[in-house]
């Protein structure tokens, strides 16, 4: 049970399990200690207790972490997501990122925005932002421009596309640098893709038949192996739908 | 005094963990002490049987009816019992009107379990002829002021209760298929069994409580009520989730529930002598 | 605790496990114990009704629908037995103000109802990726009318036993979260049935742990 932590990296782990930390030998304890725990992983003393189900991972030197598969969106500082505005309410719009509760954005979170200069932000909108504060005690804070007050990407989507579900996990497999599966799918066809980290994506491509098509791969995508996943692409790309 | 009641209202956790750090309680209990049990029997004089119990402040009342109807067609030679457990908003503020919440049916559900597993009475007794006809006793318990403990009160309570139940007898006239009742002609029934519960309340997964009051018992970890007979048999060990009790604690537990058994059965005893004289 | 290697592991019947199979809660699991199946959904961290919020830890609800009719108090004494078993298991302080709902439907009862539905609990908040401190799985037992407990019993083995005991064992230490016992047991017939319920409770983390390597297998 009380097995090192090197040995598991990439299985499946489930709550409840404990790792120790690597014993440090007199050279590393310096480095042994300053292990950092990612989502689902608690430090308890000189263990490591995994909270959430899923496939542990490492990062080198000593970063270590939780991937699930889950569904439900929970706020964290400095994400990036779509969000649905529900309400305008004076100097604030309330949006929908997924989470528990509403994630408030303001007006003046826009790039180039002023008193005078309101962003035209209409309810029902699809907005791409970052959050400002996200924390468990307080409401979730969106906003539309980086440090600098630049939009970065960030702001009111245009007409068209589609806005559609995928889980957390397959999110974050599309996020990765270098991602197989958006390599793949973007040379299937051309278009436009917005990936929020709350699991929502929104696909703009030439036509609405290909716009449907990548958003189907991409749900389908999810329980695949990378072998089927390829094989479906090459009967996509030949032209089978 | 102001600091004292100001620590309690901020932080009531540590309030109470305080106390338990030097093994007394607020009310100035051990940790293994129950609060004063009162009992009064009989205090309904149109039911069958009646009893008021208090435990510190929680008070219960029991009534029971007795109805005459036909046995139920799968146990012909059986009549039966229905218990009910209520707690109207009367009892404490954490209650709305409206249906039962979850802890009073709980609670009902509990006390018909406790019912059935002790075999408080033999429900071949109930019946008076087979297929015909036999007793069925609703057994209405009814919680007046809440602070804890509700299943051991009720237990007592309905214990009580029956011991003072008096059926009057029935003939059936054998000409006209009939019944008779003869009020004048009551005895009262065999109480086969005698279950008594203990309740234990878990703070911080090792501190075990007897008796937890209201305030106890919504700040501890787990809560637990065990029910046993003369025998020395469990009838329950109710634990409804919580964390986890080692084999040991158990151990204690049911060794506590023993004593507590011996001394419930002498106050009821006590209590009925008294009532003959 | 200590289990001894040779004892032999009890009975029980073939579990089997199925989870994030509902689209729409955001976890869901259904558990087979031979013909017992029970199906769970979870939702949350969700909004939370004002009335219902707790400030410092989510709200969790638990609803059980049983098969025919309409729930009623047998139903409420399980929700009770179920709610308060998942909120020790979970780590409910990281998401205050936030409500967790877990629906229970009975599909099919073949004995065992209470334990199967503690393990589809077990397996859709685990799907959920709710934080939890450890893992719970539920067990029952009888006592036969020759004395003989018998673990994960059919509905005809409860019907002829004259004890029946259902636990809720945890994963780190095999200790008994919850436990709702029905008829009378000696003290001795309830330490043995305890000590039964930690040696099968190995089999069935055993089984959780499988089934999540099956899933996690696909995604490397």
């Amino acid at each position: 049970m009380f097995a090192s932590f090197k040995d598991k990296i990439g299985e499946a782990v489930l709550p409840g399990d404990v790792f120790t930390l690597e014993l440090p030998s007199p050279e590393n304890k310096a480095k042994a200690e300053k292990l950092i725990c990612g989502p689902g992983l608690r430090r308890d003393g000189d263990n490591v207790s995994v909270c959430k189900c899923g496939v542990l991972r490492h990062k080198p030197p000593n970063v270590f972490w939780i991937d699930s598969q889950q569904k439900r969106y929970v706020p964290v500082k400095g994400e990036a997501v779509i969000g649905i505005v529900t309400a305008k309410s004076g100097d604030i719009f309330k949006v929908d990122v997924g989470g528990s509760e509403l994630a408030s954005l303001s007006y003046l979170a826009f790039e180039g925005a002023t008193k005078r200069n309101r962003p035209n932000v209409q309810v029902g909108d699809l907005v791409f932002g970052q959050f400002l504060i996200a924390n468990k005690d307080m409401e979730p804070e969106l906003v539309c421009i980086d440090s600098c007050g630049r939009a970065n990407g960030m702001g009111v989507f245009g007409e068209g596309g589609l806005l559609f579900r995928v889980s957390l996990g397959l999110v974050r497999r599309l996020l990765v640098p270098q991602s197989e599966l958006l390599a793949e799918l973007s040379a299937l066809f051309p278009c436009e893709l917005v990936v929020g980290l709350n699991g929502r994506v929104w696909v703009k491509a030439a036509s609405t038949q290909h716009t449907l098509i990548l958003a189907n791969l991409l749900q389908s995508a999810e329980n695949m192996t990378a072998k089927q996943r390829q094989q479906l692409f090459r009967k996509v790309a030949d032209g089978a739908l | 005094m102001i600091l004292f009641n100001s620590f309690r209202t901020a932080d009531p956790l540590e309030y109470h963990k305080s106390f338990l750090k030097e093994n007394c309680r607020p009310d100035g209990r051990e940790l293994d002490e129950f609060r004063t049990t009162t009992l009064n029997i009989g205090p309904i004089s149109t039911a069958e049987g009646s009893a008021l119990v208090k435990i510190g402040n929680t008070a219960v009342m029991c009534g029971i009816k007795a109805e005459l109807t036909v046995p139920p067609s799968d146990t012909p030679n059986k009549g039966y019992i229905v218990p009910n457990v209520d707690m109207p908003p009367l009892c404490t503020s954490k209650v709305r009107s409206g249906p039962p919440e979850e802890q009073a049916q709980a609670a009902s559900q509990f006390i018909a379990d406790v019912i059935e597993s002790s075999e408080i009475i033999r429900k071949e007794d109930l019946c008076i002829q087979k297929e015909k006809l036999c007793w069925v006793l609703y057994c209405d318990i009814m919680c007046l002021d809440y602070d804890g403990n509700l299943l051991d009160t009720c237990i007592v309570a309905l214990l009580a209760a029956l011991k003072n139940t008096q059926l009057p007898k029935v003939t059936i006239n054998k000409d006209t298929d009939v019944p008779e009742v003869d009020l004048l002609q009551k005895s009262p029934i065999n109480i086969n069994k005698h279950p008594i519960g203990s309740s234990f309340a878990v703070f911080d997964n090792t501190i075990i409580i007897v008796d937890p009051t209201g305030d106890e018992e919504s700040l501890a970890t787990a809560v637990m009520t065990l029910v046993t007979d003369e025998e020395g048999r469990l009838c329950a060990l109710h634990k409804p989730g919580g964390t986890a009790l080692s084999g040991e604690k158990l151990q204690h537990c049911i060794g506590r529930a023993a004593t507590r058994h011996r001394e419930i059965m002498k106050l009821v005893d006590k209590i009925i002598e008294s009532m003959k004289k | 605790m200590d289990v001894n290697e040779h004892e032999v592991s009890p009975a029980t019947r073939e579990f089997g496990c199925e989870q994030n199979l509902l689209s729409r809660p955001d976890g869901s699991a259904t558990f087979i114990q031979g013909n017992t199946n029970v199906l769970a959904g979870v939702y949350g961290p969700a909004e939370v009704k004002v009335s219902k919020e707790i400030y410092d830890r989510a709200t969790l609800e638990v609803l059980i629908q049983p098969k025919i009719g309409l729930p009623g108090v047998r139903e409420r004494a399980r929700e009770q037995c179920v709610r308060e078993t998942c909120e020790a298991a979970l780590l409910s302080s990281l998401h205050p103000r936030s409500s967790l709902s877990l629906i229970l439907q009975e599909v099919h009862d073949d004995g065992s109802l209470l334990a199967c539905c503690l393990n589809a609990a077990c397996m859709a908040l685990m799907d959920a990726g709710l934080p939890m401190s450890c893992l719970f799985c539920g067990i029952t037992c009888v006592i036969s009318t020759e004395g003989q407990i018998i673990t994960d019993p059919t509905l005809q083995q409860e019907k002829e036993s004259r004890a029946q005991m259902t636990f809720a064992i945890d994963s780190i230490e095999k200790r008994v979260m919850m436990s709702s016992t029905k008829g009378s047991i000696s003290v001795q017939e309830l330490q043995e049935a305890i000590a039964l319920s930690q040696r099968a409770s190995e089999r069935i983390f055993q089984f959780y742990r499988d089934s999540v390597h099956r899933r996690y297998s696909k995604i490397q």
